[in-house]
This record gives structure tokens, C-alpha cells and sequence, in this order.
């Protein structure tokens, strides 16, 4: 699709949901080459459900935008860590980009069902659409990061799990596994700005 | 057939052949050295940064084709073959032994004494200390005296790591920063200052956890060795009619059908636990049927490191996971036991912990958790006290049955049989492992009671031992070892084996520093020697 007809697409595409978040100067386009562009219209709309709300719209964003950075880089039949103590070859399996795919439009669809955009739904349903997502791909917990059994279960990972979220939690800048002064960790960590969120 | 000659042939390449080469370089200056490992030279420190992040992101393993795959052993707990061994991904624990692992015989009348004296193998744990650039406070305890301080202070303890001291410490016993190889707040020796990312046992971005790569791109620029990189030595070759090392027979990953013949007045075997018995029976022959260096019969044999216990306990303090979590105390409390009690012997060690505290998709009644309400059940979990992560390494003396062994079931491209490693305590280290159980679970118990803290679950026994040493153990009687102090073969007077699997037991602490102090020790003999 030429970009000038891809964000016509988007422009009435949007036009038809008037309850869509995410508008167009948000989207990374480059994303349009790991999942359709509707698609990942639905996945920004499922953030607003999944992630917390005290990160804001742009944080939402941000985080789908992540995600999708995540799911452009992945590379497959790389070896994983082999572990210690018990060692053993892992490689990466094929990127979950197809799997995404089909799960979105499922989803879609399947809010459509119910009454139309997923995120217009009430929360109850909402939570009913997931819970037949997370069971039809046998999601059972957060998975430690991304494994591609469910694109909104991987979401939710990839955010949930990193830095930023543990900082949120503990309402505190920890930084883990980023680079820090040695100083700054000697210390209680200071709170983030205006203690948001809690 | 290609065919290389030196004076010193070391084979192998991981931490402890590089900390001997370094070694014999000072000494001995005009020494040609060829140094020959089994896997690959990875020298790209450039691209460290990324394989951190890919690492985190994708569980990508961060040292590409570390490893041969058709070179592997049953019982090993690494599958790294690459210059620079293991310790590429090492956390950079640098705790020594006490001299109570030398004396065990005649201090308890178990396991064996080693052949070397406390006092000389402590002037040697200062060198290598020197050489890792160590960081680390002196010990608490009178006992671990030091002839020499540590190059850096300890690496700073974290908030996290402060709280947790204070509450350990109202158990009695004394904790202090676990000794770190790893540049604090400065570049050394060619690598950067730590920037506390937090993965050293996976890939250190900035170089502050010592990694021998660096050690080895420094002796390769300044023409102090020649290494030779994914060459397989598959074969020691007696002299004819003498008992003397001739040559070693090395096969390179491209060029499998073609031998490369390494010549040298003598030969050093620095393959570690696995590969360095290994290497000894394979290269058996008419005169020495059981295996290079085995008249004894003991190559292979008292396989060691240590067994351990590990717990997790809550406590009522808040703490932030995240800070350092690679960063931990250690109590040397039970180094010492007295003669006159039950024996157990073993580190304690205390590390910040999410466990129990991380983001999940269900509440317990089985709700699915989303958005706010996730971040909410995280919080209630999370901010109510901390989590601490406890282990001790025990003291887990090897049987003579403690074995390596070739696999004939398991060969590699050429027809070799692997290795397979089975360990097995002795005797009196069986009877004794309910008791050690007990014991490190009553003194978990008296760590957690402090700060309305509680163990959550029974601490567990693991089911491998770490640290893993022996193969080649050494002593001064030639029927009971295979080696003397300085690692020379009884068998085989210019044959050498050095670092761990010397060791005729494995300590209860991490054992690396003491794998390159006792072969600094080797380098000065050999010195004289060649």
C-alpha cells in the first residue's frame, strides 16, 4: 500500500470510530510493515485496557510503540541463553508477527460482535473477549517477556516487565538494568515526578 | 601437516590459562607461548551494548556461538567454549577460601589436606586479586587475614543492599560487600567503569567485570602469545621411549581432516574440570593405557565444587528491586567450624529479590488483571515489605566415585567419546546432609526472624553442584593425585594441569579467585623450570 493511500485509509478509517484514541500523527508507519494498519489501530485501542491509565495517552502510545519496535526486531533461530546448571540450545522460534495477525482480526471481530470497537465496550466484555483470547492460546500468566502465544498477553508483558513499569510501581526512579551512576543507587530512590499515579 | 613449535604450549583458554600466560610473559619475557582453544575468539566489546539490551529484551544469549554442539559433556553446567571460557560470563565473585579448605583431614579428619600451605596460597590470592582489580572491604572476621588490601574498596551497597545488612546483621552474624571483580568508579587495565546495568553474568556493556577477552586481545597486541582459536585438541603424544609430552594433536573447525601438530618443550592443560581429564584419557596409549598421567588412576576422579541451599524470605522493611541485584552481602561466619561440634561449613549470602512481588495476570482468586487494576494488585504486593533472596554454598566433599568418564554413547564429528560427569559425596558428606540442611535452614530462620521477617517455603537443596572443580587433583604421594602443588604431573615431567581441576576439594564459597591464585602459583614454578 503507497503511503499517500495508506493514510487515507487511516484517515477514514478513524473517521468511522469516533471513540479511536490513537490518532495518526501517533502511529509509526514503519509499524505498518509487522502488522496491518487496522490492526494496529485495535492494538492501540486494546492499550488503553491493558495498560494503566496513569501513564496517559502518550504513554499508551509509547508502549505500543515499543512493543512494535520489539516485534520489527525480533530475529528468528537465535540461539537464547543457555542457562547455567542444567545448560541447554534454545533457539528463537519464528517471529510471532503472523500469530498477531490473526489474533488481532479475531479480536476485532469478535468486539464487533459484541457491539463494535473494542475499547468502546463495557468492561465487562471487554474482560470476557480477553479471558476467551488468553484461554484459546492457553495464556495462563504475564509471561517474563513477549512468547508470542497472545499479542495482547505479549503487550502487556513487554510493558509490564520493564523499567519503566517497575518504576511506576514503586513509584520511585530504580532505573533497573539501565545505566546508572553508582551513587544514585547508594540512596532511596527519589520518587518520579509528583509521585504520578500513586 | 601443519606443525607449530614453542617453548609453552597452553591448552585451553579460559581465565585461568590467560591470568598464567599473562603471568609467565612478566617472568619470562622472551618465552614463545601458543595458546590453543577448542571454540572462538570473540573480540567484538563493540557491539556489547546491544547484546545487552537484545539480551534483556529477547533472551537472546549474548556470546554468539560460544559453544561446539557436538562438544558438549553429561554434568556439565556450561555449554561456553570460547576464548575466554566461562568467566565471559561470569558475575565476577571474588571470594576467597579459608585455610580451613586446606586442612580439612587433619583439622576433622575428612576429605583431604591440600599439598600447599595457607600462608603461601594467601600471598597468591593478593596477586590475582591485583589482577581482577578486586573490590572489596576486609572481612569482619579476624580469621581471613590479609597480607595485602584489596586495589578497590568494596562496590558501594545500594539502598536495597543497606537495609538488607542491617536486618541480617541482627542475626549475629557479621556481612559484608561480596568481593567484585569489577572496575567501581574507574576505567582499568583497558576496560570501562562499572555503569551498573545490572547483567554482569550474562554481558557487561562497559568491561568493569574482568573478562578475559580483554586480557587476551592485550597479549596477542603486544606479541606475547599466539593463539590459536577453534582448534580442537584431541590428543597428548608421548616422546618416543621417554615419558615426556611430545606434541599435542589439534584439529581446526574448518579443517577437520587435517592435524596441526603443536610441538613445545611443555605443556600446560588449563581446559578446566571437564576438558582437561578429558583431554588426559582420551590420550591414552599402549604405555599408559588408562590415560596421559594416570598411573594413579585417578583422572577423573573426586570431581568437586559445592552443593547449595537457597531460601527466600519476606521482610517488613520496604525495599526497591532493581537497584543492584547482582550485588549481594556475604557472611564468612561458618567458614570455621569448630573441631569439636558436627561439621558444616558454608557461605551465607543475602540479595534483593522481587520474588513474590512481580506484575501478574491474575489475582489470587483467578481474575484476569487489567490495566489499572494489574498496576493496583502490583502495588499491594510490592510495597508491602521486601522480599530477600538467601543461599550458602556447603562444604560437599567428593567420594573417589565423584567420576569423569567418557560416554561411549555420546561422540563428537570425530568419534571421541564426550565426557560425562556424574559427582557423588562421600560417605561422610551423605550422613551429613540432613544435618547441613537443618542447620542452614535454622540459621535462614534466625536471619529472617529480625523485621517480623519469615522464610516463605522449605530452602532447597540444588541439584548440581557449582563451581565445579577436581578431575586432577593434586598431592604430594603419586598413587593418591595426579599432580604436586604446582600442577606438574607425577606421570610426566613437562606436563602441567592448572587451576581447577587441581583442586582436591571445592571450598564453600565461589571458587574462581582461587582457581587463578593457585595458577599464579603454577606460572612462578613453571618459570623456573622451562
Amino acid at each position: 500500500m503507497k503511503r499517500r493511500t495508506l493514510l487515507q485509509w487511516l484517515a477514514s478509517t478513524a473517521a468511522s470510530w469516533p471513540l479511536m484514541r490513537a490518532d495518526l500523527s501517533a502511529l509509526d508507519l514503519a509499524t505498518a510493515q509487522e502488522l496491518q494498519p487496522d490492526q494496529i489501530f485495535v492494538l492501540h485501542d486494546v492499550a488503553a485496557t491493558v495498560l494503566p491509565s496513569s501513564i496517559g495517552r502518550q504513554g499508551q502510545d509509547d508502549a505500543v510503540g515499543n512493543f512494535l519496535k520489539w516485534l520489527r526486531e525480533y530475529k528468528e533461530g537465535v540461539a537464547l541463553s543457555h542457562g547455567y546448571g542444567e545448560p541447554r540450545l534454545v533457539k528463537s522460534g519464528p517471529s510471532p508477527r503472523s500469530g498477531y495477525l490473526n489474533q488481532l482480526s479475531a479480536l476485532q471481530q469478535a468486539a464487533q460482535a459484541r457491539g463494535g470497537r473494542f475499547g468502546a465496550l463495557p468492561i465487562d466484555v471487554r474482560r470476557e473477549l480477553l479471558e476467551a483470547a488468553f484461554k484459546a492460546a492457553d495464556v495462563r500468566n504475564l509471561p517474563g517477556r513477549p512468547d508470542g502465544k497472545h499479542v495482547v498477553a505479549d503487550l502487556m508483558a513487554h510493558y509490564f516487565r520493564s523499567s519503566d513499569a517497575n518504576d511506576l510501581c514503586y513509584n520511585a526512579r530504580i532505573g533497573r538494568n539501565t545505566y546508572r551512576a553508582i551513587r544514585v543507587t547508594t540512596v532511596r530512590p527519589q520518587p518520579l515526578n509528583g509521585g504520578r499515579g500513586l | 601437516m601443519p606443525v607449530h613449535e614453542s617453548d609453552i604450549c597452553v591448552i585451553g583458554g579460559g581465565i585461568t590459562a590467560v591470568m598464567l600466560i599473562e603471568r609467565l610473559a612478566e617472568l619470562k619475557p622472551n618465552l614463545k607461548i601458543t595458546a590453543v582453544e577448542a571454540g572462538r575468539s570473540i573480540f567484538d566489546r563493540e557491539n556489547r551494548g546491544t547484546y545487552h539490551r537484545r539480551a534483556l529484551e529477547y533472551g537472546e544469549h549474548p556470546w554468539h556461538d560460544d559453544y561446539i554442539e557436538d562438544q558438549q559433556a553429561k554434568g556439565m553446567i556450561s555449554m561456553t567454549m570460547a576464548v575466554g571460557g566461562q568467566a565471559l560470563h561470569w558475575g565476577g565473585a571474588c571470594n576467597r577460601f579459608s585455610e580451613e579448605d586446606l586442612r580439612l583431614r587433619s583439622m576433622y579428619g575428612l576429605a583431604d589436606d591440600w599439598p600447599i600451605d595457607w600462608t603461601e596460597l594467601e600471598k597468591f590470592y593478593v596477586q590475582a586479586e591485583r589482577r581482577l582489580n578486586v573490590a572489596g572491604d576486609p572481612s569482619p572476621y579476624s580469621e581471613d587475614r590479609r597480607s595485602g588490601p584489596y586495589p578497590q574498596a568494596a562496590m558501594p551497597l545500594s539502598y536495597n543492599l543497606q537495609v538488607l545488612k542491617q536486618w541480617a546483621e541482627q542475626s549475629g552474624l557479621k556481612f559484608s560487600p561480596l568481593p567484585m571483580s569489577r572496575n567501581v568508579s574507574a576505567p582499568f587495565d583497558g576496560r570501562g567503569a562499572c555503569g551498573l546495568y545490572d547483567t554482569c553474568g550474562d554481558v557487561c556493556p562497559t568491561g568493569a567485570r574482568y573478562s578475559p577477552d580483554y586480557t587476551y586481545q592485550q597479549l596477542i597486541a603486544a606479541k606475547k602469545i599466539t593463539l590459536h582459536d577453534r582448534m580442537l585438541v584431541r590428543k597428548l603424544v608421548l616422546a618416543d621411549g621417554k615419558d615426556t609430552i611430545a606434541a599435542a594433536h589439534g584439529y581446526h573447525q574448518d579443517r577437520p581432516n587435517e592435524m596441526t601438530e603443536y610441538r613445545a618443550k611443555l605443556f600446560v592443560l588449563a581446559s578446566g574440570q571437564c576438558w582437561s581429564p578429558h583431554l588426559l584419557l582420551l590420550s591414552a596409549n599402549a604405555r599408559f593405557p588408562n590415560g596421559i598421567a594416570n598411573r594413579s588412576g585417578l583422572v577423573g576422579r573426586y570431581m568437586n565444587g559445592h552443593k547449595f541451599i537457597s531460601a527466600q524470605a519476606t521482610i517488613d522493611e520496604q525495599t526497591f528491586p532493581g537497584q543492584n541485584m547482582t550485588h549481594s552481602l556475604i557472611s564468612r561466619e561458618f567458614f570455621r567450624c569448630a573441631t569439636n561440634r558436627p561439621f558444616v561449613r558454608h557461605d551465607t549470602r543475602v540479595w534483593e529479590s522481587s520474588a513474590g512481588k512481580e506484575p501478574r495476570l491474575r489475582s489470587a482468586d483467578g481474575r484476569l488483571l487489567l490495566g489499572d487494576e494489574l498496576l493496583d494488585d502490583w502495588r499491594s504486593r510490592a510495597l508491602k515489605g521486601s522480599s530477600v533472596r538467601l543461599r550458602a554454598y556447603y562444604d560437599s566433599h567428593p567420594s573417589a566415585d565423584s567420576r569423569l568418564t567418557l560416554d561411549q554413547t555420546s561422540k563428537n564429528r570425530y568419534g571421541d567419546p564426550m565426557p560425562k560427569i556424574d559427582r557423588q559425596l562421600d560417605a561422610a558428606a551423605i550422613a551429613r546432609e540432613g544435618a547441613t540442611l537443618a542447620h542452614c535452614t535454622g540459621v535462614f530462620e534466625r536471619m529472617a526472624k529480625a523485621s517480623n521477617g519469615r522464610l516463605t517455603g522449605k530452602p532447597s537443596v540444588s541439584n548440581y553442584w557449582d563451581h565445579p572443580a577436581g578431575g586432577c587433583r593434586m598431592g604430594v604421594d603419586p598413587a593418591k593425585s595426579v599432580c604436586d602443588s604446582f600442577g606438574r604431573t607425577h606421570d610426566h615431567e613437562n606436563l602441567w594441569v592448572i587451576g581447577a581441576p587441581t583442586l582436591p576439594t571445592g571450598g564453600c564459597t565461589n571458587g574462581t579467585l582461587t582457581f587463578v591464585a593457585v595458577s599464579m602459583r603454577s606460572a612462578v614454578k613453571i618459570s623456573e623450570v622451562v
